[in-house]
C-alpha cells in the first residue's frame, strides 16, 4: 500500500522531507522501545524475534545517524506527530461518512508527515507508536487508512472521494458492493470528462482521470480482487475506442458497457446465484452461516419466501464485528428459525445440528482456495471433519488468477482493532479440500474446477 | 435476446401444434421398444420427435418448446436426473449448433441457421441413439485394455456398457487376443432379473461367472489376490465426476477403497450433466428408503403414513472413490470429467 500512498500524495509529501524522515523514524523508535520497556518494566517479555527486531533496528538507526546527522529535529517532529494522526483512525469504531470527514480535515498537516510510520518496510519494525506497529512478516500486507480529502490528488473526482472515505471506514464492506459502487462511480468520473485538446480519449483517460482514482481508492482501501478484474476490464474497454469515434460517442459506450458489466456480472449473477443456492436448501435443513454476507441472506429469504422451504439457520458471528446480529433480525422477520451465536466458541456444539454451511467467498483464487472473513476457513475445517458440505456463493468476478496457498501472502489488516499488541487480520484462505461445492452465476462446480470457470470465461469474451 | 424476439414476435402461440403429440408416452414408447436405449438418449429421440410435430419456426419458439417439453418429461417419472441429462445436453446441442457458422462457411444469421440445423435434425432423428450404441463399442475397445489376462472383475448389475465391455474383452480382436479372465457378480435380492441375464450373456461367450449376494461383497473383496479391479456402469455422471448409479453401487465404491481396489466406471459421454449432489440426499428427488416403523404393522390402505418407496433406487458415489472412467472420450479421472462437464454444459 505504502507504494500506492507515494502515487496518490505527490504533491503533498516533498521529496527531500520524505527521505530523512525515513532515516530518522528508526532513531526515535528505538528510544520509544526504550522508555515502553522501562516504563512497562517487562524487558524480560521480550521474544527472540523482538530482540532480533530491535537489534536490527538499533543497527539500522546507528547506519541512518551517521548518514543523515542533519534535520533531526524536523524528523522528530515529524514521528512524534504521527500517532496523533493515527489515533482518531485507529481508536474509532465505523464512524458515519460526515464524521471520517471531520477527523481527516482535522489531521492534514499532521497526516502528510507522519505517513511513512505506517509500516515503510523494515526500518519502522520496532514499535514507534502505541497505536498500531506491523510486525515484520506483516509489512506486506495492506491496511485500510483514512485519506484526509484535502490530500487527495486533484483529480480525484468528487463521487470517488466520498466512495474512498466511505471504503476506509467500511461502511462499503463487501467485495461485490465495492465493486459496484466502484463501477458507478467511474460512470459519473467517465460522464463529466472532457478531452483535452489534443489528446485522445483512448490514450488520455486511464492514465490522466481513471488512475488518479484508482489511486486514491487503493489508498483509502486496497483493492478487492474483483475491482482489480474490473479495472482490468475497464482499462480494456477505454484502449480498444476507436480514435476516430466522437468523444460524446465513445463516453456512450463506455458507460453503456459499465451498465451492461454491472447487469451480467453483478445484477443477473447474484439473481442466479441465489436462485441456485436457494435450490440446495430442503425442508428441515440446518444451515449455519458466518457473520453477514448479503447474498446468502437473499439465499435463505428466497428459499423461504419462494421455494417455501422449512430450514433453520445458525448464525455465527464474528465477535469483532457483529454483523451476524443483522442477519438473525432479518431472517427471523422473514418466519426463519435462526439460533445466534456471538462468536466461534460453541463451533463444535453449533456444528452438530449443521447440514450444510452456506458461506459467500471475497474472493476464489484459482487453485480453489477460498478467500474470506477470518474465521471461515476454522469453520470449514470443522464441518469437514463431520462430514458437513461447504458450499460457497461466488460470482465469477470474484474469481482472480492468482493463487494462495495461506492466508498471509493476500490479506488486509484490520486498521480499527489493532494495536500495538495485536494485530488483526480481516480474511483468511480456505484450501478447497475444506470445500463441497462453489456456486457461480455459470454453474455449480467443485472448489478445483475454479480455474475451469475463468476458461469458460475467458472463452466466451 | 430472447425477451427481444419474444416482444417483437407476438403473439406467440405458447404449444405451436403439439396437442396430439404427448412426450411422456413417446419416451416410454422409446425406451420399451429398444431395451439397449438408454434414458438420456431416449428423451433426446422424444424432444427430436417433439421438435419434428411441432410447427415452431423461431428459434425462440423452439427453445421454449424444448423446454416446456423437458419440464413435462422431468415431471412425468420419479427420478429424473438421467433424463435431465439428456435433454441438457440436447438443450446445449442446439444452442452451440446455431452459434456456429453456417455449413457453407459464410456467417449466417441464427435464423438461417436454425433451419439448417432443424433439417438436419430431422433428416438424421436416430442419429443419437445410433452414436449412443457406437459410444459403447467405442468404450468397450477402450476399457479392453484394462481387463488383463487371469483376472478377476467384481460387477453387479445389468449395465450394458459393463455387458458390452466384459464380452468385447473376451473376444479377439486383430492384434490383441481375447482374455482369460473371470467374473464375479453380486447379485441383488430384489432385482435379479437383469443381474441374471448379465450373467447368462457373458457365460455364454463362455466367461466364468460367480454369483454371490450382496451381504457377500466385502467378504469376496477380502480375499487376497482375488479380485483385481470392479467396474460398474453409471445411470448418470455428476459435474464433479461421481455417479448416481443403482443402489448397492456407493457401498461397493467404499468396500473397494477399503480393500485397495481400482473402481473403474463405464459410461458414455452423453450420461454427463450439471447435476452436483452434495450428498446422498442431495440428488433432487426423495427416494423414501427411509421408512421408520415401531409396534404391530400398519392396516393395509393408509395412504397418510404409508412411505412409497421408489422402485429404482439409486445411489451416489462421490469423486473420490472412482479410480477412472471408461467414457468414449477415453480414460478419464474424475477431475477431467468434471472439466469435460464444464466445457461440454456450462
Amino acid at each position: 500500500m505504502s507504494t500506492a500512498q507515494d502515487g496518490s500524495l505527490p504533491e503533498a509529501i516533498p521529496e527531500q522531507a520524505g527521505k530523512p524522515d525515513h532515516a530518522q523514524a528508526p532513531q526515535t523508535n528505538d528510544k520509544n522501545t526504550k522508555t515502553d520497556a522501562t516504563e512497562t518494566s517487562k524487558p524480560a517479555k521480550l521474544s527472540g524475534a523482538e530482540l532480533k527486531a530491535k537489534a536490527k533496528a538499533e543497527k539500522a538507526a546507528r547506519r541512518a545517524q551517521v548518514k543523515a546527522s542533519k534535520e533531526v529535529a524536523k524528523g522528530e517532529a515529524a514521528v512524534s506527530s504521527a500517532p496523533g494522526q493515527l489515533g482518531p483512525s485507529a481508536g474509532e469504531v465505523k464512524g458515519s461518512k460526515a464524521k471520517g470527514k471531520q477527523d481527516g480535515g482535522a489531521t492534514t498537516t499532521s497526516g502528510a508527515a507522519g505517513r511513512p510510520v505506517v509500516s515503510k518496510g523494515p526500518v519502522s519494525v520496532t514499535p514507534s507508536e502505541p497505536k498500531l506497529t506491523i510486525p515484520e512478516c506483516f509489512s506486506h500486507l495492506t491496511m485500510a487508512k483514512r485519506i484526509p480529502i484535502t490530500q487527495a490528488d486533484k483529480d480525484v473526482h468528487p463521487t470517488v472521494l466520498a466512495l474512498g472515505q466511505q471504503m476506509a471506514t467500511f461502511t462499503i464492506d463487501e467485495s461485490i458492493t465495492r465493486l459496484k459502487a466502484t463501477l458507478l462511480a467511474f460512470k459519473k468520473v467517465i460522464d463529466s470528462y472532457t478531452t483535452p485538446p489534443g489528446n485522445t480519449l483512448a490514450r488520455h483517460l486511464t492514465p490522466h482521470v481513471l488512475n488518479p482514482q484508482i489511486d486514491y481508492l487503493t489508498a483509502c482501501r486496497p483493492m478487492c480482487f474483483s475491482m482489480g478484474n474490473a479495472i482490468r476490464w475497464l482499462k480494456l474497454q477505454v484502449s480498444k475506442i476507436d480514435p476516430d469515434v466522437p468523444e460524446s460517442d465513445a463516453k456512450k459506450q463506455l458507460c453503456g458497457g459499465i451498465d451492461t458489466f454491472i447487469q451480467e456480472r453483478i445484477s443477473m449473477a447474484d439473481l442466479v446465484i441465489t436462485e441456485k443456492a436457494a435450490e440446495k436448501i430442503q425442508d428441515s435443513d440446518v444451515i449455519l452461516t458466518f457473520g453477514r454476507s448479503s447474498i446468502v441472506e437473499r439465499a435463505l429469504i428466497h428459499a423461504r419466501l419462494i421455494n417455501g422451504k422449512k430450514f433453520s439457520v445458525i448464525v455465527l458471528d464474528d465477535p469483532y464485528d457483529r454483523k451476524g446480529q443483522t442477519l438473525a433480525k432479518n431472517l427471523t422477520a422473514e418466519g426463519i428459525r435462526v439460533t445466534y451465536c456471538g462468536d466461534l466458541g460453541g463451533l463444535g456444539y453449533n456444528l452438530q445440528d449443521a447440514t450444510s454451511i452456506l458461506v459467500s467467498a471475497e474472493s476464489m483464487f484459482n487453485n480453489g482456495s477460498m478467500y474470506a472473513p477470518s474465521g471461515t476457513c476454522d469453520i470449514a475445517i470443522a464441518a469437514k471433519q463431520l462430514g458437513i458440505s461447504v458450499i460457497v456463493l461466488c460470482e465469477t468476478i470474484n474469481i482472480t488468477e492468482r493463487v494462495a496457498t495461506d492466508s498471509l501472502t493476500y490479506n488486509e489488516i484490520d486498521p480499527e482493532r489493532s494495536s500495538g499488541e495485536s494485530l488483526r487480520l480481516l480474511y483468511d484462505t480456505t484450501p478447497d479440500k475444506y470445500l463441497s461445492l462453489v456456486i457461480s452465476e455459470l454453474g455449480s462446480v467443485q472448489p478445483t474446477s475454479v480455474p475451469d470457470l475463468l476458461r469458460k470465461l475467458e472463452e466466451s469474451n | 435476446m430472447a425477451g427481444i424476439t419474444q416482444e417483437r414476435e407476438l403473439p406467440i402461440r405458447n404449444n405451436p401444434d403439439l396437442e396430439s403429440f404427448d412426450i411422456v408416452t413417446a419416451y416410454r414408447k422409446l425406451l420399451a421398444d429398444d431395451p439397449d436405449l438408454t434414458m438420456p438418449v431416449a428423451a433426446i429421440e422424444a424432444l427430436i420427435e417433439a421438435l419434428s410435430q411441432s410447427s415452431a419456426k423461431t428459434v425462440f419458439e423452439t427453445m421454449d418448446l424444448i423446454k416446456t417439453q423437458s419440464a413435462r418429461l422431468r415431471a412425468a417419472v420419479r427420478n429424473p436426473v438421467a433424463l435431465t441429462h439428456g435433454t441438457d445436453l440436447f438443450q446445449q446441442y442446439l444452442v452451440l449448433s446455431l452459434k456456429q457458422p453456417g455449413p457453407d462457411g459464410k456467417e449466417t444469421s441464427s435464423h438461417e441457421n436454425f433451419e439448417v440445423v432443424r433439417q438436419h435434425l430431422m433428416r438424421n432423428g436416430r442419429l443419437f441413439a445410433s452414436r449412443a450404441k457406437q459410444a459403447r463399442e467405442h468404450i468397450a475397445a477402450v476399457g479392453r485394455a484394462y481387463v488383463r489376462d487371469g483376472d478377476t472383475v467384481l460387477t453387479h448389475g445389468g449395465s450394458r456398457v459393463v455387458g458390452t465391455l466384459l464380452g468385447r474383452a473376451a473376444e479377439p480382436v486383430p492384434g490383441d487376443p481375447s482374455r482369460r479372465f473371470q467374473v464375479i457378480h453380486v447379485v441383488s435380492e430384489g432385482r435379479s432379473a437383469e443381474g441374471d441375464r448379465a450373467v447368462a450373456a457373458l457365460r455364454d461367450r463362455g466367461v466364468p461367472v460367480a454369483t454371490v449376494p450382496e451381504s457377500a461383497a466385502a467378504y469376496v473383496l477380502g480375499k487376497l489376490h482375488l479380485v483385481s479391479m470392479v467396474l460398474v456402469g453409471a445411470e448418470a455422471v455428476t459435474a464433479n465426476g461421481g455417479i448416481i448409479s443403482r443402489m448397492g453401487t456407493y457401498q461397493l465404491a467404499l468396500l473397494a477403497r477399503a480393500h485397495g481396489k481400482d473402481f473403474y466406471v463405464a459410461a458414455e459421454q452423453h450420461k454427463f450433466g450439471k447435476t452436483f449432489p452434495l450428498h446422498q440426499f442431495d440428488l433432487g428427488f426423495d427416494q423414501d428408503m427411509i421408512d421408520f416403523r415401531a409396534g404391530e404393522a400398519p392396516e393395509e390402505g393408509d395412504p397418510e403414513d404409508a412411505k412409497n418407496p421408489i422402485g429404482d433406487p439409486v445411489d451416489y458415489t462421490p469423486p473420490e472413490f472412482i479410480t477412472a472412467f471408461f467414457s468414449d472420450n477415453g480414460v478419464l479421472t474424475p477431475t477431467a470429467v468434471a472439466k469435460q462437464v464444464i466445457d461440454l454444459m456450462y
